[in-house]
């Protein structure tokens, strides 16, 4: 009861304040008057009797003032009083505001970017029902399609009749649902367009996805366990970024039939508008289909594992349990399908095992993938924050110091020292809050620019730039604590100000405190800046080296076309006649210097690897598989790849015609160190087939998938030639074009062509031979910038407070150096005093600096290519930029101060 | 501000709660009335009674309300509530032990000690 009235008589008192007052003003009145008339009515005269009602009563405003402190209501009055006061001395220097906001909206939205990223990234969950709840049944990333056992013994990837296995047998879970592990792309048309065919991405999932994640439709339907029958009317469901954006939110999309790989769909429904499907990355799918529509047909067969699972858990049973389950069933149904498992992996069955792992993100890909460079750029702007907050207290200080004497009379005058820290306080977490609402929007803009980098050349990112709830409370606090924390220099020295001193003049002095607290913060930030610069250097030469190392192919002038057959009903007997018209007709295009077709390019996300056998050798299974690829004639020649021995794959290698094979460097090196490979003859399969082709030449390394480890060994077979009786793996999927000019010019030409030769061939993605490889960078390129963005912010920063910490100094001391000059001191002397303490604060910041962008270096080091991080080039010209610039800002003030009038100076006060 | 204050502080406190326990009263009838009491031997700085009373106020000790004063004029009227009853109670009870061990040390002849 009694903290309810202290309560309501604070409330009133704040909400009611002209009441309150008024009623004081009148009670104290009554006390004076009602004292007044029992005097008079004592004898006194009325004028008397007034004078010493006034004089008894004491200072009746400082009455009022000690009512109100009774009521505490000066703590909110004192916090409205110092915003007020706070703004208004902001207002009255507005480049120092400026400066400090802009300062401020560069950190805090380099941070919140940062923060903005890291939560959509690491830490929101899929936006399904209960995500907390989800499992996946694997703890790695795995792709895509795999044979019996699995690296290490955890399984990730599932054949169809092992999900169903598992499904069924336990209980605990709610559901579990299956997908593949890559999405497929798709042509889709709607029935009725008279456009071509357009490329989308699909997944085909189990039918029940969309139960087990707990997701209704937006609109129509989902799938259901039905649709993923063999023999069921195949449909569709759409994502609602495809609805929205492809077919313009139009209604009649639902039920409506679409060909799909040229195949009768119906779209059953549009998924809700947030929903990507199980896994965060750039492009999600378009389309979700049944399992059962899968082209490749690997449903009902014990191999290949090719599935991801993810299942809801009861909520009442513990992950272990349900783990250690799963595993015993694994080891079951392995062990009774053995024919799915090599015989000499029979006895790694036991080893299998699953790991259950959380699942409230899905499959964790971009996570993994971004991990460590995101851990990188919250170092770093981290560090920028703080070289920030140094300048503004450095600023602060500056200012503090002008301020002295007013602080000086404050404190004379009785205020307590509490009170004007408090102020202080106030003011700068006002000038902090004012800067992260600038800092929001620059996170925002931001934001938007970072995802164009990380996601170059993808067309959908389901990452929201746009500030959260958590980004906002980050906002905040990062403010508030940004606030306090460049407050705490200026703070403790007004703490340590003796006003005495300040009053009787003792602001002449060469050297103070206040001095030293500005020239740490400058060293201070000296270190941090170097420490950025280098790291920049690094990661820009690392980039660099990645970016323009030998790739063993040119990129220059080529084009790459993405196609599939496959989606345009081919069948195999049907694709010599297509890889004709194709080699006939790309050579033809103006423009066009050679043309040749691949199962894939280089560097364009695929690869394949198989295990080969070489005639009249055992079979070598310490080496991972080789990896190959299929190419047709003029193949090296057009993606710039050298030819060392023996000749190329060319226009007589028909099926009908000696099957051969051609094989890179590292191929020859591992397979036949000692011996010619010429004229020797592998296969793949099982050594049955060991004779199966002939190796005619050896071409030099390229890189196709790792840019920053070896070329694979790698062999290459003719488009068409298989063993007899086997169908043709690997389709041609890319077309590569060696164009005189620009590549991106020839893009309309070649569509024409394409649909001349076959209007149903989508083009699934044209890009240059350079923006394919360039895209491999996308991560190094963001965090290349960002570094480099950040270290030259911090640079200018530094500079800044070097400048600023100079000229304050040399204000400061203008009556000295008018005493030195007036005694002979010439102008050189003078530059000479001043830039020495400059450097001074440069050389113990560079020599702070320096050790700690090693030992960081060290951190670095494992994602940095071709560069050691202690490269002593980066070191130096990092040093020699800051230092070159310091010394610029710092001769600004120093030319200032040799230029001193000594008359003007010494009658400087 | 210094503990000197603090302590008559206190002792103004009891003294209103005192006064008003025996009856509503505005803020200058509690300086009569404990002068009255007091039969003029205590003096009182009028102006420290009014923080005196709002900070008993803010604390639920003693409540207000404006009403008529016995020469016809609008008066705000302070009365006990039931916490300041108690509060009273303990601070009398408190005061009479202090004045006893004072007063016991104060008298304390010499062969005693």
């Amino acid at each position: 009861m009694r903290v309810w009235s202290r309560v309501r008589s604070w409330a009133r008192a704040i909400l009611r304040r002209g009441r309150m007052e008024s009623e004081m003003d009148a009670e104290l009145r009554f006390h004076i008057e009602a004292f007044i008339e029992d005097l008079v009515r004592n004898g006194v005269p009325q004028q008397e009797a007034m004078r010493r009602a006034r004089m008894e009563f004491g200072g009746i405003e400082q009455t009022k003032e000690e009512c109100r402190d009774a009521r505490r209501v000066n703590v909110i009055e004192s916090l409205v009083q110092d915003v007020c006061y706070g703004l208004r001395t902001l207002r009255k220097s507005p480049g120092f505001t400026a400066v400090v906001l802009l300062t401020l909206a560069l950190g805090i939205g380099a941070n919140t970017a940062i923060f903005t990223l890291i939560h959509a990234v690491m830490l929101t969950p899929l936006p399904v029902a209960n995500p907390e709840q989800l499992y996946r049944l694997g703890d790695n990333n795995n792709c895509c399609v795999m044979d019996g056992t699995q690296n290490g013994g955890s399984f990730v990837l599932y054949s169809y009749p092992l999900y169903e296995y598992l499904r069924d047998h336990t209980p605990e879970f709610t559901g579990l649902a299956a997908f593949g592990s890559h999405l497929s792309d798709l042509s889709v048309r709607r029935h009725g367009d008279s456009a071509p065919a357009q490329p989308y991405k699909g997944e085909f999932v189990s039918g029940n996805y969309f139960e087990m994640f707990g997701i209704g439709a937006f609109a129509g339907r989902t799938l259901t366990a039905k649709d993923d029958t063999a023999g069921a009317l195949p449909v569709a469901v759409m994502s609602y970024h495809t609805w929205q954006t492809h077919f313009g939110c139009d209604p009649l999309v639902i039920g409506a039939p679409f060909a799909i790989n040229t195949v009768a769909y119906t779209v059953v429904g549009v998924a809700p508008p947030r929903f990507y499907g199980d896994t965060l990355r750039s492009d999600p799918p378009d389309f979700w289909l049944p399992l059962a529509a899968d082209p490749d047909r690997w449903l009902y067969r014990s191999r290949p594992e090719w599935l991801y699972l993810i299942g809801r858990l009861r909520p009442d049973v513990a992950s272990e349990q349900v783990q250690a389950r799963l595993t015993v069933e694994l080891q079951e149904w392995l062990d009774s399908h053995r024919e799915v498992i090599p015989e000499r992996d029979w006895k790694d069955i036991a080893r299998q095992y699953v790991r259950l792992t959380p699942g409230g993100r899905g499959v964790e890909q971009m996570q993994t993938n971004y991990a460590k460079g995101l851990h990188l750029l919250v170092t770093l702007s981290a560090l920028l924050m703080l070289i920030a907050c140094a300048n503004i207290a450095n600023l602060l200080l500056a200012r503090g110091s002008a301020n002295r004497a007013q602080t000086a009379v404050r404190l004379a005058l009785g205020a307590p020292r509490s009170r004007v820290i408090q102020q202080m306080l106030t003011e700068n977490v006002l000038l902090a809050l004012v800067g992260g609402a600038a800092g929001l929007y620059v996170a925002y803009a931001g934001t938007h620019v970072i995802l164009l980098v990380a996601f170059r050349g993808t067309h959908y990112i389901p990452i929201d730039a746009r500030p959260s709830v958590a980004v906002l409370g980050f906002v905040l606090v990062l403010s508030v604590a940004t606030g306090i924390v460049f407050s705490i220099a200026p703070a403790w020295m007004t703490s340590q100000s003796n006003p005495a001193d300040v009053l009787r003049g003792a602001g002449r002095s060469t050297g103070d405190r206040s001095s030293v607290v500005q020239k740490s913060l400058v060293i201070v930030q000296v270190a941090f800046s170097i420490v950025l610069l280098i790291g920049a250097g690094l990661v820009t030469q690392s980039l660099r080296n990645l970016e323009y190392q030998h790739f063993g192919f040119v990129t220059e002038g080529r084009l790459i076309v993405n196609i599939a057959p496959s989606l345009a009903g081919y069948t195999p007997d049907k694709l010599g006649g297509l890889y004709q018209r194709l080699e006939d007709r790309m050579p033809q295009i103006p423009g066009v210097l050679s043309a040749s077709l691949s199962w894939y390019s280089p560097l364009g996300g695929n690869n394949a690897n198989e295990r080969v056998y070489i005639e009249g050798k055992l079979p070598d299974y310490r080496w991972t598989a080789p990896s190959w690829d299929r190419v047709g004639p003029h193949y090296f020649e057009t993606i710039g790849t050298r030819l060392l021995r023996g000749r190329v794959i060319d226009e007589h290698d028909t099926p009908a015609a000696r099957h051969v094979a051609v094989i890179n460097e590292t191929f020859a090196r591992r397979f036949f160190p000692n011996e010619d490979p010429i004229g020797q003859h592998l296969g793949t399969g099982d050594v049955s087939h060991s004779g199966d082709y002939e190796i005619v030449g050896i071409v030099e390394d390229a890189k196709y998938q790792d840019t920053r480890g070896p070329a694979y060994a790698t062999f290459f077979l003719p488009l068409l030639q298989a063993p007899p009786g086997e169908p043709v793996r690997g389709w041609v999927g890319a077309i590569e074009l060696h164009v005189a000019g620009k590549p991106e010019n020839l893009d309309l030409t070649v569509r024409k062509t394409l649909a001349d030769v076959d209007p149903n061939l989508t083009v699934l993605n044209m890009v240059s031979f350079g923006e394919q490889v360039a895209r491999n960078f996308n991560q190094e390129r963001l965090i290349a910038r960002l570094t480099e963005l950040f270290g030259l912010l911090a640079l200018i920063l530094a500079c800044v407070g070097l400048y600023g910490v100079t000229a304050y100094t040399v204000a400061r001391r203008t009556n000295e150096i008018g005493i030195r000059m007036a005694l002979g001191a010439d102008r050189r002397k003078v530059l000479t005093l001043v830039l020495r303490a400059a450097l001074a604060q440069l050389g113990l910041g560079l020599a702070v600096g320096i050790p700690a962008a090693l030992a960081g270096g060290r951190v670095l080091a494992r994602q940095l290519y071709g560069v050691k991080s202690h490269d002593p080039m980066i070191l130096g010209v990092a040093a020699v930029v800051l230092v070159a610039c310091a010394i610029l800002a710092a001769s600004v003030p120093a030319r200032r101060a040799m230029r001193v009038d000594p008359i003007v100076a010494l009658r400087h006060e | 501000m210094d503990k000197q204050l603090e302590l008559l502080q206190g002792t103004l406190d009891m003294l209103i709660l005192k006064a008003v326990s025996l009856g509503p009263l505005h803020g200058y009838g509690i300086l009569l009335r404990i002068q009255q009491i007091s039969k003029d031997r205590l003096e009182i700085q009028q102006g420290s009674l009014y923080p005196a009373l709002y900070r008993l106020e803010h604390q639920g000790w003693i409540t207000s309300e404006w009403g008529e004063s016995e020469n016809k004029r609008r008066a705000k009227y302070y009365r006990l509530t039931t916490a300041g009853k108690r509060r009273l109670q303990t601070e009398a009870a408190k005061w009479n032990r202090m004045a006893d061990v004072i007063a016991g040390i104060l008298g304390a002849a010499p062969e005693e000690v």
